[in-house]
């Protein structure tokens, strides 16, 4: 793995069933910072994400080849030959999506979701991490009296800000953001770019998103993928 | 032409609806204008003192042709039910939902719905013969409230199977795309996200078990039902229930009081099935409540 970098990929290729949807693509991703993957729709952007948490496994028919190491505890992981659980690796790589996606349950139970099956019981600590992550997230002093409320009745930048609290209360050393501001008004498009800049200290953004402007605004570096390769 | 359509269709739908509620209502107005006269303190527990009332709660009076041993069994054998086959139910539905395969799937539904389509008269044959061959073989083991428990168990179980299982089946994929991300076991997802989702279905299945193992007489009948057992003093008992009353007065009455006296404890019975379900319904929301909204 090239120093700096957090995410290394050779060599990938990935499959729906037949349909061959990355091709032998390889790149890396660097520490503390925000690395931007660009392109136009249906070109591999969000597929690419997946590899790197592994979420595509819970995707019927899909199908990989090639090499992906992830750096984690400063030991370099390689996804597909060792061992390491799924559920740990997803703590341990938080992902948004594009669409906000609170669950069905109080603002309160959303955030302490990933604790609980993390096995963080402790009440206590619970209360404190939720508080820092809303912190962190700029949204305490707008929920902070509503904790129990639905979080599904948060606006839409709201409850965005919800999810990135969300992926970030087991302190995952990568974040994977997928277009997290594209379903988003302007003003909640800025507070979230805040917000990631402010989270670079923490850890490493790998964001796919179409804005060029955004990718200007906030990237440290970019990808371009079209039709599943990089140009 | 597609408004004659819209008010055919509208005008059916009334129709078939109002219908119903109809047929209900005339069941419920004659078992009323039959019976409500009878209903009170002393159709229950054949006396209207209080101290006497007292006393047979608290089971220092034994009760004579009146309701309470019945009503008190009646109880007993959901209760029993329930607790037999909730955890069962439940189990299976949660199998066939995230863990089986599609053939697998096939053929447990199929069994399911064979199960679902035995009439309970033979259930409570397959009952009653069980506990002829415990008895020859193992134990002095008689028909007795556990084994009409059990036996309604396994009436009610395809019910509580299937809507364990459409109850899950039916939440969006999203909630398991999500719960994945967030670093979820798959056993995490069920306790914590999944199975509070599907409460209020799983809870519509326990009201139908509920109404179903109150209401059947065929499968007591053989298996530990008697009508005048008094209150049982453990599971290994005989006891009363109020269908089995109400069959055995229906069938055997030798006055106009005794046939009131049947139809009284018919009110009786829906009586308590509303309980019941209200009972549940409240235990829903409470529930839902508690796993998906409180915060202490």
């Amino acid at each position: 793995m090239i120093p700096g970098r957090v995410v290394e990929i050779e060599n990938l290729s990935f499959y729906y069933g037949a349909q061959r949807v990355l091709n032998n693509l390889s790149c890396g991703f660097a520490g503390h910072s925000i690395c931007a993957v660009t392109g136009p729709s249906g070109s591999g952007k969000s597929t690419l994400l997946t590899t790197i948490n592994r979420l595509w496994e819970e995707v019927d028919g899909a199908r990989v080849e090639g090499v992906v190491k992830v750096l984690l505890d400063n030991m370099e992981i390689d996804l597909h030959e060792s061992k390491i659980r799924l559920a740990q690796l997803r703590r341990k790589v938080g992902m948004v999506f594009q669409i906000p996606n609170p669950l069905p349950m109080s603002i309160y139970k959303n955030l302490t979701l990933p604790l609980r099956m993390a096995g963080i019981k402790n009440r206590d600590q619970q209360r404190q991490r939720v508080e820092r992550v809303l912190q962190d997230a700029f949204l305490w002093p707008e929920v902070k009296m509503r904790l129990q409320s639905d979080a599904r009745l948060l606006s839409g930048g709201q409850q965005q800000r919800l999810c990135i609290a969300r992926a970030m209360i087991l302190e995952p050393e990568i974040l994977l953001l997928d277009e997290p501001t594209s379903s988003l008004d302007e003003g909640a498009v800025s507070e979230i770019e805040n917000l990631l800049l402010n989270l670079k200290e923490r850890c490493s953004l790998i964001m796919v998103s179409h804005d060029l402007e955004q990718v200007a605004r906030i990237a440290d570096s970019s990808v371009e993928l079209v039709a599943g390769s990089l140009v | 032409m597609s408004r004659i359509y819209d008010f055919t269709l509208s005008l059916f739908a009334g129709v078939c609806g109002l219908l119903l509620i109809a047929s209900v209502a005339v069941m419920l107005g004659f078992l009323v204008g039959q019976g409500g006269s009878v209903l009170g303190l002393k159709l229950i527990f054949g006396s209207t003192d209080f101290r006497e009332i007292i006393d047979i709660i608290l089971l220092r009076q034994v009760v004579i042709n009146a309701l309470w041993p019945a009503l008190i069994g009646t109880f007993l054998l959901v209760f029993t039910a329930l607790i037999t086959a909730l955890p069962l139910g439940l189990g299976v539905g949660v199998y066939l939902a995230e863990y089986a395969g599609k053939p697998a799937k096939v053929f447990f539904s199929l069994i399911f719905d064979l199960l679902a389509g035995v009439p309970s008269i033979v259930i409570g044959l397959f009952g009653f013969s069980v506990t002829i061959y415990l008895h020859s073989h193992f134990s002095d083991l008689m028909p007795c409230l556990l084994i009409s428990g059990m036996s309604l168990a396994l009436l009610v179980l395809p019910y509580l199977v299937r809507t364990t299982q459409s109850a899950l089946e039916e939440l969006p994929s999203a909630l398991r795309v999500t719960s994945f991300a967030l670093g979820a076991e798959k056993s995490s997802i069920i306790l914590l996200v999944l199975l509070p989702q599907a409460l209020p279905g799983i809870f519509s299945g326990i009201v139908l078990a509920i109404g179903r193992a109150a209401e059947d007489t065929a499968v007591i009948m053989l298996t530990g039902v008697v009508a005048s057992a008094g209150i049982p003093r453990s599971i290994f008992d005989n006891y009363e229930a109020l269908p089995f009353y109400i069959y055995h007065t229906a069938s055997q009455f030798s006055n106009q009081h005794e046939l009131q006296q049947g139809i009284g404890a018919a009110l009786v019975l829906l009586i308590i099935c509303t309980l019941l379900f209200t009972g549940a319904g409240l235990l829903r929301k409470k529930a839902t409540h508690h796993f998906l909204y409180h915060s202490k």
